[in-house]
């Protein structure tokens, strides 16, 4: 038992624990009843009366939560031998059980064979010269003041000095403390060395003065005791390990017995209360003579208080309870719970692998519900999304009649869905597992009658579907007679004390006959089963802690940015959500959130989603390009059909690769109406290229350009070099296309197809070339290779892209600048559908425009754009863009903060943030759109931060928005993990292994591991030249 | 002993004039629609012996009540079993709606709905099969339009949805243009009016898009919602389907919903 300095405080004896642990109240018996992951607590006086005590029981219980899946922390000042022989625990797991002893110097991880050393702290011969120098130091200024006292004894990283050195307290009870500090008290009274509070000041200052820098003064009132380290080191320790397994805040239960102040001195276990740990529950089971801190339930009771709770924590995982999440508003989206929403609500609640996913659909289903369970690119025989049996489904009586069906909120820290309506004690919580791509589950409570064990797991509809229940286990599938997706799943019911508890898990597969195709989904499901649902959610949560350490962002400033931030972790979450990192993975534009477009692949992939997943989870884009590897044949043909060469990818693709866009479809009035994105929005073909080459670029993947994204690159280079028309001045063009402006629908020489034509063709030709050297080919065919790539190379020369040398801008299409030159703001304030508005045989004939298109060029090839055109292009067409596409704020955005602009980006960046939050294009219904969320994290990080791949190396160019204090993104560059930091005055880079890494703007270029801070000054006057118009110009 | 329920009225308020037949027919038709008996009355000292041949032909009892035309035929809209008035547009273009003074009285006073047959019009024959019902697109104005048609409709009919977009509800982005619009469409209907079998959106001036589609759907009827304030510069969009409509308009007061509807207020969309 140990009181002590609460560290940092001015004045121990006004230490602010409000700060350490905001919270306000206490909590209730309702945070108490709930499910915890880990229990982190003080040993002598929490868990054990005193050291003498009998911990049998204790042991038992922690064995047993260790082996529900509970992580255990005990944390003690004294050595590891003497906690540890008390206790004698020895689980088996899954949860783990620590030691932190040794007041914050060591942690050991018991095992079924015995302790082991995770951690130490280890002091310097200088550290131990110094604790030695201040304890002698304490002693002899408490002298000069009258007051007798010794170093009594050495351990480790601290000194002890014993302020009653008397015989009948030499080694007081725990139950003597308030006898002992009255006698301590009287002693320190009769003398001039002040409280026990000034005496701890005393020692802190005298331990800074002998050289520490960071002293840990702590206090049992018979000692003060000089350390290197204390129990916050102790929880920090848990809080980060715990952390990397996914559980934070709400799912900790931190235990002590002195968490209020004694003899004016902060209690020693309010020490744990860092701010890591700043959400979760605390209790004391102390006495607390001095009360407790806000947020810290007083229990009482002793170890055996303690003891009820940890069998209280048994009992909700025999009975399978389901767990919380903690409700951390920088983690957790809610979604919205208005009748009128409930299918925006199912989109912004999907949940997927990267293979399959659910909406977020309520069990008990609102008006109008829209469920669906879908896998990637599995489409049926008319190549539309096949909807699988639906298995979140539960039959609930209905809602009190004021009642909204509770609340619901993604967390988007663990990836689940969870569901709480006090009206009827109704919880949920739902996984789509992310580590076990073909499980999912769900676990479901309710008061008495709420929760109905009649309905069947899985529902199924149309006329293909079948439905089978065989015991525990029930087995359906969908679609058409050729490819069939199904799902098994098994319920288990638990009745506890008026409450229906059930928990669920299912697995599925797809394949082509519908018996073989069920059967292994029943096989899955067995080994789903025996896994268990609590292992298998333990799993999903350090997937997301990892995918989070690897691709965390983090933006301050105040509520403004704290929205910012959430809506970006939104877009990141459902963006890591969408591709699998194995095989091919075709990310539909609305992912597997919905059912618009029927889960078709458009070059929202290639060029929104793959640029931010190429650099927050490489595999995954190294699995998009593998979709398109798949279906190069079909793009081959697709070229052919047309008599040209190479290789032309659909505007539309699904299963086979190839051209699904509608030709037809009827308008608002009846009309039929012609769809010419799929015959004429080729710039498709070179976005995949572009796609290709900026996966090896970011990736570093050695082998990707030689085979098989070579051929990627080289095949629409060919595509290219049989499109172009050369005129009579031998001037190449591209005719009748469609740029991303699809308000001009049939134009040539659109100047973004014709730009990423023109790079296509010479990166093509430098790939040409290079397989042509040194792989042992007949020299004619290394003839004909160098042949061809010169041809490429001399057609990109002449292919023109538009742009005007007097305007210093590129002219969008052939004749655009003699077009109406209207202004959006005459109209309306983007985004606007302003087509909708004007209607589209006006706006075709105008300046107005969807999206970037010219300005595009800057975006995707800054390198290829004519230095210093960026600004003029951003003045003359951001006032004629409407917006009027998801794609097109994120960009404009980017474009904006490279610009020199960032608070005009900022603007477009909270536009393209919300647009499914929000959900301002009325259609967040039918999903979400992924490409709006690539770009939001583009324009994070090549906007704001200003990020680019150059040379192999990293450059960093920042241009924060005034409202945001700080802007932290985590991502890869060539494989190396990297944090960048940027805030309006330093950049802060670090690196797990050696990268190249230059900030703009300052001559230094460092080959760096671990952390470089480097001051910087932003541009942001507005009309800033960009580093990367610098470096070409 | 049970009592029992009143039979449920429409009552045709006929008068002197070419419009009577058709006033009359609506009635019927909106009779069948609703389920309810069609009595015709006359506002005034005596009924024209045209008149009462006319309802006599087609087995409709007349009522001849006395008092101020529009006060009288209110009154009897109170008694509880009567369900809606059809009335002549009327001659004279009084007030704010252009129709005649009676049918402005009955429209501004009645707490029920009113059916004004316009003057001119060349009206279908058979039952009522397919209202247009114009929706603004927010809830709160929906709602009442949707609680007050429902238990008007007795028979099955084809509701079809027109949004006319205005300045805050244009859509904002629609990537893929027709496949967007629909899924509008689908979420407008959700939202706003879930019965309905059809959503049309169309975008310029709303009274202009409500007649043209009345006309190009070919509904027999259609319905508004007004807040029964035609004071300057008020009720446009009702004005002006009035006058531009050759369909019944099925008026239902938004009065007591303390809000002004678009179809009362009438900001025109841009353009």
């Amino acid at each position: 038992m140990t009181f002590s300095e609460h560290p940092g405080a001015e004045h121990p004896g006004e230490a602010e624990l409000d700060d350490e642990h905001p919270g306000g109240e206490h909590p209730g018996e309702a945070e108490l009843d709930e499910t915890f992951e880990a229990v982190l607590f003080d040993w002598d006086g929490t868990a054990v009366v005193d050291r003498a005590a009998d911990a049998s029981g204790l042991q038992a219980r922690v064995e047993a939560l260790s082996a529900a899946g509970v992580h255990v922390f005990v944390v003690s000042g004294t050595h590891v031998g003497n906690v540890d022989g008390q206790l004698q625990a020895r689980p088996h797991g899954p949860g783990r059980l620590f030691f932190c002893a040794n007041r914050g110097s060591e942690v050991f991880r018991a095992t079924p064979r015995g302790l082991r050393l995770v951690s130490r702290r280890v002091a310097t011969p200088e550290e131990d010269a110094a604790l030695d120098r201040a304890a002698a130091l304490v002693v002899r200024e408490l002298s000069a003041r009258g007051l007798g006292t010794e170093v009594v004894s050495s351990r480790l990283n601290r000194r002890k000095i014993d302020l009653i050195p008397e015989p009948e307290w030499a080694d007081p009870k725990k139950a003597e403390i308030a006898a002992l500090l009255t006698a301590v008290e009287r002693r320190l009274a009769m003398t001039d060395a002040g409280t026990l509070a000034d005496v701890v000041e005393l020692a802190r200052r005298t331990a800074r003065s002998a050289g520490l820098e960071d002293p840990r003064i702590t206090s049992d009132v018979k000692h003060v005791e000089i350390g290197l380290t204390d129990k916050s080191d102790s929880a920090r320790f848990a809080a980060r390990w715990l952390e990397d397994e996914g559980l934070t805040g709400r799912l900790v239960l931190v235990a002590g017995d002195e968490l209020g102040p004694i003899g004016g001195v902060p209690g020693s276990d309010s020490l744990m209360l860092v701010e890591q740990l700043a959400r979760a529950v605390v209790v004391s089971v102390g006495v607390e003579p001095g009360g407790v801190p806000p947020g810290v339930a007083a229990l009482g009771g002793g170890p055996r208080r303690f003891l009820e709770l940890l069998d209280a924590q048994l009992a909700r995982r025999a009975a399978r309870r389901v767990p919380r999440v903690d409700d951390d508003p920088r983690w957790v989206v809610p979604l919205p719970v208005h009748p009128s929403s409930e299918r925006v609500a199912e989109a912004l609640g999907a949940l997927s692998n990267g293979r399959a996913g659910t909406r977020g659909s309520r069990e008990d289903r609102g008006a109008g519900s829209s469920p669906l369970f879908c896998v990637a690119g599995l489409y049926d025989d008319e190549d539309r999304l096949v909807h699988g049996p639906v298995w979140t489904d539960l039959q609930l009586s209905a809602p009190p009649a004021d009642g909204k069906g509770g609340s619901t909120v993604v967390d988007l820290r663990t990836g689940v869905l969870f569901r709480a309506d006090e009206g009827r004690s109704l919880r949920t919580l739902r996984v789509v597992f992310a580590q076990r791509p073909y499980f999912m589950g769900m676990r479901a409570e309710a008061g008495d009658r709420t929760l109905s064990r009649g309905n069947a797991p899985l529902t199924v509809e149309g006329s293909c579907a079948r439905a089978m229940r065989r015991g525990r286990t029930a087995v359906a599938s969908t679609g058409s007679k050729e490819v069939r997706l199904a799902v098994a799943a098994s319920d288990r019911w638990v009745d506890r004390s008026g409450c229906t508890i059930l928990e669920r898990v299912c697995a599925w597969s797809a394949g082509k006959k519908a018996s073989p195709t069920e059967r292994r989904a029943a096989r899955r499901l067995a080994q789903a089963d025996a896994v268990g649902f609590e292992a298998l959610l333990a799993g999903h949560r350090r997937t997301w802690a990892r995918r989070w350490r690897d691709a965390g962002v983090t933006i301050t400033g105040g509520a403004d940015a704290a929205r910012d931030e959430l809506a970006a972790r939104f877009a990141v979450f459902h963006l890591l959500s969408s591709a699998s990192a194995r095989g091919e993975a075709p990310v539909g534009a609305r992912g597997m959130t919905g059912e618009a477009y029927e889960g078709h692949v458009f070059w929202d992939a290639d060029s929104f989603v793959l640029p931010a997943l190429v650099a927050l989870s490489p595999r995954a884009a190294r699995a998009m390009l593998e979709y398109r590897i798949r279906r190069l044949p079909a793009a081959r043909a697709h070229a052919a059909e047309l008599g040209l060469a190479g290789a032309r990818f659909p505007w539309e693709s699904a299963r086979d690769g190839s051209d699904v866009t509608p030709t037809l479809v009827f308008g608002a009035h009846g009309e039929p109406v012609e769809i010419l994105t799929g015959t004429h929005e080729e710039h498709i073909v070179a976005d995949v290229a572009w796609a290709a080459v900026r996966y090896a670029q970011w990736s570093g993947d050695p082998a990707f350009l030689d085979s098989p994204g070579r051929d990627l690159v080289v095949e629409t280079a060919r595509y290219w070099a049989s499109r172009i028309r050369l005129d009579h001045s031998g001037h190449g063009h591209l005719d009748g296309v469609m740029g991303p402006d699809e308000y001009h629908q049939v134009v040539d020489d659109n100047a973004y197809t014709n730009a990423m034509a023109r790079w296509n063709l010479r990166r093509g030709a430098d790939l040409l070339s290079e397989a042509g050297s040194g792989v042992g080919n007949a020299k004619s065919a290394n003839g004909a290779r160098a042949e061809e790539a010169a041809s490429w190379r001399d057609l990109a020369a002449r292919l023109v892209d538009g742009f005007d040398a007097e305007r210093g801008i590129y002219e969008q299409f052939a004749g655009y600048f003699a077009l109406e030159p209207l202004m959006v703001a005459d109209f309306a304030r983007p985004p606007v559908a302003i087509d909708v508005l004007l209607g589209a045989e006006r706006v075709a004939k105008s300046q107005l425009i969807k999206q970037a298109d010219a300005l595009m060029i800057h975006h995707m090839l800054p390198e290829d754009a004519v230095p210093g055109s960026l600004e003029p292009c951003i003045d003359f067409y951001e006032p004629r863009t409407a917006h009027g596409s998801s794609l097109s704020p994120a960009i404009s955005a980017t474009l904006l903060a490279r610009a020199g602009r960032p608070d005009d980006a900022l603007e477009l960046f909270r536009v393209a943030a919300r647009i499914d939050l929000d959900d301002i294009t009325g259609t967040t219904a039918g999903g979400l759109h992924l490409a709006a969320m690539g770009g939001v994290w583009q324009a994070l990080a090549f906007g704001f931060l200003g990020a680019r791949v150059e040379a192999g190396g990293l450059v960093v160019d920042p241009r924060l928005p005034s409202a945001w204090q700080q802007l932290s993104l985590r991502f890869r560059v060539r494989g190396v993990p990297v944090g960048l930091t940027a805030s309006h005055d330093e950049v802060a880079v670090e690196c797990a292994a050696p990268l190249r890494i230059r900030v703009a703007g300052t001559e230094a270029e460092r080959g760096s591991q671990g952390r470089v801070v480097v001051p910087v000054r932003q541009e942001t006057s507005g009309r800033g030249a960009t580093d990367a118009e610098r470096s070409s110009s | 002993m049970t009592e029992t329920q009143p039979t449920a009225r429409v009552l045709a308020a006929l008068e002197r004039g070419t419009a009577a037949p058709e006033v009359l027919g609506i009635a019927i038709r909106v009779g069948e629609m609703t389920g309810a008996a069609v009595e015709a009355v006359h506002a005034g000292t005596s009924a024209p012996a045209t008149l009462a041949t006319l309802a006599g032909r087609v087995g409709v009892p007349l009522r001849q009540v006395a008092g101020p035309a529009g006060r009288a035929l209110v009154s009897e809209l109170e008694r509880p079993e009567v369900r809606a008035i059809v009335m002549g547009a009327g001659r004279g273009g009084h007030g704010a709606l252009g129709v005649g003074a009676t049918t402005l009285d009955v429209t501004e006073r009645s707490a029920k709905p009113v059916v004004v047959v316009p003057a001119t019009g060349h009206l279908a024959e058979g039952p009522l099969h397919r209202l247009l019902v114009p929706l603004e697109g927010e809830e709160a104005s929906s709602r009442p339009v949707l609680e007050a048609l429902l238990p008007l409709l007795a028979q099955e009919v084809e509701v079809e949805v027109l949004h006319v977009f205005t300045d805050e509800t244009l859509p904002r982005m629609l990537d893929r243009p027709v496949r967007d619009t629909e899924l509008l469409g689908r979420e407008f209907l959700a939202k706003n009016f879930p019965v309905a079998t059809q959503i049309l959106l169309r975008s310029g001036t709303v009274a202009d898009r409500v007649v043209e589609v009345g006309t190009e759907r070919g509904a027999d009827m259609i319905v508004l919602s007004w807040s029964q304030d035609p004071s300057e510069g008020r009720a446009r969009v009702v004005r002006d389907v009035l006058r531009g409509a050759a369909l019944p308009v099925l008026l239902l007061p938004a009065a007591g919903s303390g809000r002004t509807t678009l179809h009362g207020q009438a900001p025109d969309a841009a353009g």
